[in-house]
């Protein structure tokens, strides 16, 4: 009989319960969208700031340092500011994991083109497009690692000399040369678009620094907590050398992730305290409509425990089903907002059903206080049509 | 016959007025009393307390062994699901709920429903085939025949009717006079109230008030 009484005052009720249902609806999808973001918002916050190339730079460290350094230390370079490239890149490939997008050595020269000085960057031009995500390339890509005939230029590096994919490029450096085809041009808006990117081998040899690099950059993904902690170990592995994460890089996405989520958690708690406005705005004109009912259910002996349950029964239903309707909009809501802030999809968290629908039955619940003013109906006023 | 009812010195006041002055009479088990009297003679009042439906504000009123003024707010609700079977004027049926289900309703506040009774229960107050309509889809006379079979499902020791036939036409209050009949001739015991000495004729004893007091007590009919 109590799933009986239940069903018809759900439907007796359908008018008012529907603005509170649709109340509860708008609710439940903000906030399940809101979740799935919050969930899912450090990763995707991680990849957009993956967009801004690397975040973690060896670089050589102190000579203080150094003289207390084991063998593989920036003693072994020629130059306190280069590295010996055999005694870092091993290191940073064993301690290589699957968080590591990229990583690249750097060697920079001032080299000269048709007489002209020009910054130019030796490096892995297979992991440089990786470490710079945001480059947007015309021409050809250069996969191989040990390709030395070709070479990137940036976008102003292409229209001082007139150049284009395809074309040829001297290099001149302290009388040593070297004859490059241009892979293609980059466009990085940046000061990249001033630089000419040459195979790593060839820049050491323009320099006659053949086995000795400047820097090395990589890109890990993760937190900015774990990214910290990556470079903590790189740098216990790598005795005597600057390993130090890009601090803007890595508190700026700090910041914005924990601004966002005060944002989201604000929202949540605006949200529900709204939908539970509404819901009280229903119950509050549902009670006064009820008192016939719990008047007439109190003189056929109605304990009001009994007559309340089953209102909070209703209102629990009413919670559930809000809440459960609105997840499922949540989710498609949170893609949607996935496409437009992060131009990619959330991944739902099922988790965040039942959340949602115990907060959606809590917020109703809280919404139905106006049904305790039915505890003071006197059976006899309201029997005599009062 | 054993006293089902006893009421002493029943006193109620509404702020400056008194509804009831001192009212005193008992009622033997299996008796069909009338109250009669004028409007304002607290002849409703009277009735609200010997269901639990109002408190005295002195004065006792014992039904079947329980003094309804002593009874907390549980203990009344359980002495109303128990012991009185209300028939009330407007007949007060919850709209939403077809015949059986508000008959079902009462069973539900008693203890546990019984749909094969309820049926029953309408069945015999000739509204088999109406079981399943909504009150809105019954006469009036249908809708106080609901809330007899409803007054009766719980095999009260106490049936409350409280003008009973007062929203009724002709022929509907034959009808539900007629069931009242039957009930009383079963030992069921009834208190009444009317305003119409016609009705009040067809019960065993008239009690009559006037501005709270008793006016005519024991008057055999």
């Amino acid at each position: 009989m109590f799933g009986r009484l239940l069903w018809k005052l759900l439907r007796g009720n359908r008018g008012r319960l529907t603005v509170a249902l649709v109340a509860v609806i708008s609710g439940a999808a903000v906030i399940s969208a809101l979740l799935n973001l919050e969930f899912d918002v450090e990763r995707k916050l991680t990849q957009e700031f993956r967009l801004l190339g690397a975040n973690i730079v060896i670089s050589p460290g102190n000579p203080a340092q150094a003289n207390d350094a084991p063998s593989n230390s920036p003693a072994t370079s020629a130059s306190p500011a280069l590295m010996s490239e055999a005694a870092v890149l091993p290191q940073v490939d064993r301690m290589r994991t699957s968080d590591v997008v990229a990583s690249a050595p750097y060697v920079y020269i001032v080299a000269r083109a048709h007489d002209t000085p020009i910054v130019v960057a030796g490096t892995w031009l297979d992991e440089a497009r990786k470490l710079e995500p945001t480059w947007k390339l015309e021409g050809e890509a250069i996969a191989s690692r040990g390709d030395a005939t070709q070479c990137y230029v940036g976008r102003d590096v292409a229209r001082q000399f007139d150049v284009a994919p395809g074309g040829q490029l001297e290099l001149d450096y302290l009388g040593r040369s070297a004859r490059l085809t241009i892979a293609g041009v980059v466009d990085a808006g940046g000061a990249e678009d001033s630089q000419v990117f040459v195979n790593l081998a060839v820049a050491q040899k323009l320099a006659g620094l053949e086995g000795q690099i400047q820097f090395v950059q990589l890109s890990v993904s993760g937190t900015a907590a774990s990214i910290g902690g990556y470079a903590g170990r790189l740098a216990n592995s790598l005795p005597g050398y600057d390993v130090r994460p890009i601090r803007q890089v890595t508190e700026a996405e700090g910041n914005l992730l924990s601004r966002t989520r005060l944002l989201i958690a604000s929202m949540v708690v605006l949200i529900l305290a709204l939908t539970a406005l509404c819901v009280l705005a229903t119950m509050a004109a549902l009670a006064m409509e009820r008192r016939a009912d719990v008047g007439l259910m109190k003189a056929l002996g109605g304990t009001m425990s009994r007559i309340v349950g089953l209102f909070l029964a209703e209102v629990g239903v009413l919670g559930a089903a809000g809440g459960l309707i609105g997840c499922v909009a949540g989710v498609a809501l949170a893609q949607w907002m996935g496409h437009r802030v992060f131009g990619t999809s959330i991944t739902p968290r099922w988790e965040i059903f039942p959340l949602t629908i115990a907060l959606m039955i809590a917020v109703a619940m809280m919404g139905a206080l106006p049904l305790r003013r039915l505890g003071k109906v006197k059976p006899a006023v309201i029997l005599r049509g009062e | 016959m054993a006293v089902l009812v006893q009421i002493e010195n029943l006193r109620k006041e509404f702020g400056n007025v008194c509804a009831l002055d001192g009212v005193t009479f008992d009622v033997q088990a299996g008796e069909w009393i009338a109250i009669m009297g004028p409007s304002g003679s607290g002849k409703t009042t009277l009735i609200n307390i010997l269901g639990g439906l109002d408190t005295p504000t002195s004065g006792r009123a014992i039904v079947d062994g329980a003094d309804v003024g002593r009874l907390d707010e549980s203990g009344l609700a359980r002495f109303r699901s128990e012991k009185i079977g209300f028939i009330f004027q407007q007949f007060h049926l919850v709209p939403y709920l077809t015949a059986i289900e508000n008959v079902m309703l009462a069973q539900y506040f008693h203890s546990t429903t019984d749909e094969t009774e309820a049926r029953e229960a309408l069945g015999r107050v000739g509204l088999t085939d109406r079981v399943e309509h909504l009150p809105g889809q019954l006469s009036g006379g249908e809708q106080q025949r609901v809330a007899v079979a409803r007054a009766l499902i719980n095999h009260p020791k106490l049936i409350l009717a409280d003008e009973p036939t007062g929203n009724l036409d002709e022929a509907n209050e034959g009808i539900v006079l007629k069931l009242l009949r039957e009930l009383h001739s079963e030992g069921h015991t009834i208190l009444m109230v009317t305003h119409a000495a016609s009705i009040g004729q067809l019960a065993d004893r008239r009690i009559e008030l006037a501005h709270g007091r008793l006016a005519q007590v024991n008057v055999r009919v």
